[in-house]
């Protein structure tokens, strides 16, 4: 009976882990498509339908250098090159394949910033995906949105523990959602007012992706000193900003679309001697500084 | 200190906690009911258990009436001390509790609680946890004067049955009751020879005081210390982990307990020890130690802090000559004279394998460990001891290794490890 109940535990946990697992995913390949199928379709009927503002400025360029790049035979340093270029061909945006091929170079600047500075973050998962919400709803109303939902979800925490109301974890946390729902629609509300452009083009997969963010987020915080919880914010937001400026440079984009296998084959290396990594970091120097200097 | 001394969270994970630590023992550790299985099987002390919430249902039915006045409620997972209810007594009225932080609780209050550490309100990753009831242990009265409100512990980190460092942590104001470092709780430095405190760290910052007091940090003698010890290795070898943090509390009447332990503990204590933790941990890595005796014994012969600048502060240099007589302690106690040499040449202490054998200093609880030396006699194995002795009138505790020294002039040898404080006069 105990067993049964377990196997039961275990499917239930499962089928709710995967469906957050698509959804937090899933906007790294394709915020530009959510991103751009609402907002863009009703100011500019013209354009084209999978297209966010964002590949509009950079597509032209991308598939340009496309064309201009000569290519050798297939095998053995080219085979990813014509893969993209028949993908390109089929439609499949290039800036989608730029910022699939980009994930792994945002994943290695994390786990460097961890393992060689120091910089703890929110594990690898937040920080990277933070940066892709940035890149299809902006730096400053991403991390506006971002701090919005954490200090809402921390206040309701702190208040609903102050005030000892008694209620269930699930109830409570549907209440949590509840302040954190309103919060974002005042904050869309206020669109018209702050009349900013970027502000007023947020589409909900971002935003729903924030929400899961924060979440988490303020709920590991609330455990540690404010003191922690603010450097843990801060570090993850640099970790993010970071990020988020290797997603968007031009000189990264073209590099990563003209020359795949040596950014993949060197992301492989790195990370394998990042992992092999066991000396002193950053950071660590400067916490232990006292005893090294006796 | 040299860099390279130092154990940062890159070396921790990587060459100590994962090449050490069996997935097995890691179970164990992450939850308090299965270390307190643990403990139990190997006949560790360990403070009871009353009752365990592992369902809903088993909050309705226990009856909370028959609490006992003091007692803790806990996550069997929570991280960083959180989740967990210390009650010390009942209110006036007889239902309602006080715990250590004198606030009041009721049963429902309780009850809600258990709910939540049920859900997994406190434990990694909100999986479902279970919650249970344990015995309360108090203050000892050696830390009454440095505790704020709550049970200090005393963090030990042991490798290969050795313990390598220890750091004793007293709950603040701040901490709220918690002897947690990050919560706000001191840091204070333990020599593992002697269990005397020597240095304190306060949010990463050397103190000397209880903050908001006159009262010294350094000094503080841990009661019942090889005791302690003793029965933290014996928990590293009942948990299978090579390299653990094992939390200690000292219960007032029943002594030395396991509060639980630590797959990954913090490596601020090497703050708090003003030490390396890395140096250490290299030191006895390659050693085979028999038992939680054996380990004990290493530990203290080799990371005895040395007191030697206090010594010269309080006595100031002592001269002495090439040739002097000291006193060798022997294996039941008493003290026996011998010719030594002071030999500014050698770093270790060198002692005749026949006066060795006749001092029963050679016993098998004695010998710490052989090793190849190289010396100008070849290569040679030696057992290498503990060994006590007073170089004019100074008492030195320190580690030697056994030779055949017959056709030498002397049978003892006095190595640059042992003569700080000293000034050799050459004539």
């Amino acid at each position: 009976m105990r067993k049964l109940s377990l196997i039961f535990l275990l499917a239930l946990v499962g089928f709710l882990a995967s469906p957050v697992n698509v959804l937090a995913r899933t906007p790294s390949p394709t915020p530009t498509a959510t991103a751009s199928a609402t907002p863009m379709a009703i100011p500019e009927a013209t354009a084209r339908p999978d297209i966010t503002q964002k590949t509009e400025e950079t597509l032209g360029p991308l598939e340009k250098l496309l064309e201009e790049q000569k290519l050798g035979p297939v095998w053995p340093l080219n085979p990813i090159k014509y893969a993209i270029r028949s993908a390109v061909d089929a439609g499949v945006p290039a800036n989608t394949i730029v910022l699939l091929l980009l994930l792994p170079v945002v994943a290695s600047v994390i786990a460097a910033a961890r393992h060689i500075i120091g910089i703890r973050g929110f594990g690898i998962f937040l920080p990277a995906a933070l940066a892709v919400t940035f890149v299809a709803i902006g730096p400053v109303v991403g991390i506006g949105l971002f701090l919005v939902i954490v200090t809402i979800s921390m206040l309701v925490r702190f208040s609903l523990r102050r005030l000892k109301i008694k209620l269930q974890y699930l109830p409570r946390m549907a209440l949590l959602l509840w302040w954190v729902a309103v919060s974002v629609l005042g904050i869309l509300f206020s669109a018209p007012i702050i009349n900013n452009s970027s502000l007023s083009n947020v589409s909900i997969f971002p935003v729903l992706v924030l929400i899961l963010l924060a979440e988490d987020f303020s709920r590991v915080q609330l455990g540690k000193s404010a003191k922690i919880a603010v450097s843990l914010t801060t570090e993850t937001l640099i970790l993010a900003l970071v990020s988020f400026i290797f997603l968007t440079l031009k000189p990264v984009h073209e590099f990563a679309l003209l020359n795949p296998e040596i950014l993949l084959g060197s992301l492989f290396i790195f990370n394998f001697l990042l992992g092999k990594y066991a000396g002193l970091r950053l950071m660590e120097l400067w916490k232990f500084r006292k005893i090294i200097s006796s | 200190m040299k860099l390279t001394s130092i154990l940062g969270l890159n070396a921790r994970t990587q060459l100590y906690s994962y090449k050490y630590n069996t997935f097995r023992g890691k179970k164990v550790a992450d939850s308090k009911l299965r270390t307190s299985q643990v403990l139990k099987k190997a006949g560790i002390p360990s403070p009871e258990i009353y009752k365990k919430f592992k369902l809903p249902s088993d909050i309705s039915e226990f009856n909370w009436e028959a609490l006992p006045g003091s007692f803790a409620l806990k996550p069997s997972r929570g991280l960083g001390g959180e989740g967990i209810i210390i009650v010390k007594k009942r209110a006036n009225d007889g239902h309602d509790f006080i715990t250590t932080q004198r606030e009041r609780v009721t049963v429902e209050d309780l009850k809600l609680h258990v709910l939540d550490v049920l859900e997994g309100a406190y434990s990694m990753g909100n999986i479902p946890d279970a919650a249970f009831l344990q015995e309360y242990v108090g203050r000892h009265k050696a830390f009454r004067k440095y505790a704020y409100r709550g049970t200090p512990d005393i963090r030990i980190i042991i490798f290969n049955k050795v313990p390598v460092m220890a750091m004793l942590r007293l709950p603040t104001k701040e901490s709220g009751g918690r002897a947690n470092l990050h919560q706000g709780a001191i840091g204070v430095g333990v020599d593992i020879a002697t269990g005397i405190t020597t240095k304190a760290i306060w949010h990463g910052e050397q103190i000397r005081l209880k903050p908001g007091t006159n009262r010294k940090l350094h000094g503080i003698k841990i009661p019942d210390w090889t005791k302690i010890l003793e029965t933290a290795v014996s928990a590293q070898i009942a948990s299978t982990m090579g390299y653990l943090g094992v939390d200690m509390v000292l219960h007032p009447e029943k002594g030395p307990m396991v509060l639980e332990l630590n797959a990954q503990p913090g490596l601020q204590i090497q703050l708090a020890n003003m030490s390396g933790l890395k140096k250490r941990v290299e030191r006895v890595e390659d050693l085979e130690v028999r038992d939680a005796e054996h380990g004990v014994k290493i530990a203290k012969a080799l990371f005895a802090v040395r007191f030697a600048d206090r010594v010269k502060a309080e006595e100031g240099i002592k001269t002495i000559n090439v040739w002097e007589k000291v006193k060798v302690i022997s294996g039941n106690g008493h003290g026996v004279y011998v010719e030594a040499k002071v030999d500014t040449g050698a770093w270790k202490t060198s002692i005749d394998r026949d006066l060795a054998e006749k001092s029963g200093l050679l016993t098998k609880s004695n010998v710490l460990w052989t090793k190849l030396y190289k010396s100008s006699l070849g290569k040679e194995k030696r057992r290498v001891i503990s060994l006590n002795f007073y170089l004019a009138g100074r008492k030195i505790s320190t580690i030697a290794n056994v030779a055949n020294r017959v056709p030498l002039r002397t049978p003892l040898i006095i190595g640059r490890k042992d003569l700080k404080g000293f000034l050799v006069k050459a004539d």
